[in-house]
């Protein structure tokens, strides 16, 4: 049980986040203010590191497909890798992989990013 | 597990009975604790994942919509407060989540289809939704006297 954490960093014009804890009703607000001030700096491509992430809840959820919808009007997107086993069955059933874009590695959510 | 000491726990036989401040900040300390009772009982790794979501999103809800600011609760005289008594009866894990707040019209309520709400990337209004899907039974009551009350069961067997 950790208190939520965000690590940043860039990756040529991607940016690269790195979550840890649990992202709830509690953190999706620092959540989306970290990254609605990437996007308010220009950079809509990002890539969400979810690998030390313990628990989604549908307000973390909810603030992913904004962020996701508010980047795509933009040509960007925000794109998750390394989600853990217990939190992808749980999106999964409830159709959240449908509209989310969840990649297994780094390097395939660079990929078709502009500069990638 | 450590607990802030604004969560009071007790223990009877077969039941845990919770008390937590209706702030969000308490909502990791509730899905850990119904999460482990889950665990506990028998239910696998994901049918844990599914009554922590289910919790997490009753108890959001209490927080956001029951002890919404501004508002008046029916009980003026106390902090808002939630209480879970989790226990199991035979073959299932019932959960039960009480508040003093605001009364909501569950009857009536016609939450959105989740399948629909996705297609237009709408970020709100799945807790509800959630909670159907993954638990086998949502009831709600409210009563003057006893607060509202949300009942959520999960059968053990039906893994």
């Amino acid at each position: 049980m950790k208190d939520f954490q965000i690590e940043k960093e860039s990756r040529g014009p991607v940016q690269i986040v790195r979550l840890a804890g649990s992202l709830d009703m509690y953190s999706f607000p620092k959540l989306e203010s970290q990254l609605n001030a990437l996007f308010d700096q220009g950079n809509y491509c990002v890539v969400l590191d979810c690998h030390r992430l313990d628990y989604v809840g549908s307000a973390g959820l909810g603030s992913l497909i904004s962020l996701a919808k508010r980047a795509r009007e933009h040509k960007g997107d925000v794109r998750l890798i390394g989600v853990p086993d217990r939190i992808y069955k749980i999106i999964e059933l409830l159709g959240f992989t449908k509209v989310l874009a969840v990649y297994n590695a780094e390097e395939q959510a660079l990929a078709g990013f502009p500069g990638q | 597990m450590n607990l802030p000491d604004k969560i009071q726990r007790k223990e009877a036989t077969g039941e845990t009975l919770l008390q937590a401040p209706g702030h969000e900040s308490y909502l990791i300390y509730i899905r850990a604790i119904v999460a482990d009772l889950a665990s506990k009982i028998g239910f696998d790794e994901h049918e844990v994942a599914k009554i922590e979501i289910a919790v997490d999103e009753a108890c959001s809800n209490v927080v956001k919509h029951a002890y919404a600011g501004g508002q008046e609760w029916r009980w003026q005289h106390g902090d808002p407060e939630i209480r879970l008594d989790v226990r199991t009866e035979g073959d299932c894990l019932v959960i039960e989540i009480t508040d003093h707040g605001q009364r909501f019209d569950f009857a009536n309520y016609r939450p959105a289809e989740i399948d629909g709400h996705l297609r237009e990337m709408v970020s709100g209004g799945y807790g509800i939704p959630i909670m159907r899907r993954f638990m086998d039974e949502v009831q709600y009551s409210s009563n003057d006297q006893t607060g509202n009350t949300l009942r959520l069961v999960k059968y053990l067997k039906k893994q």
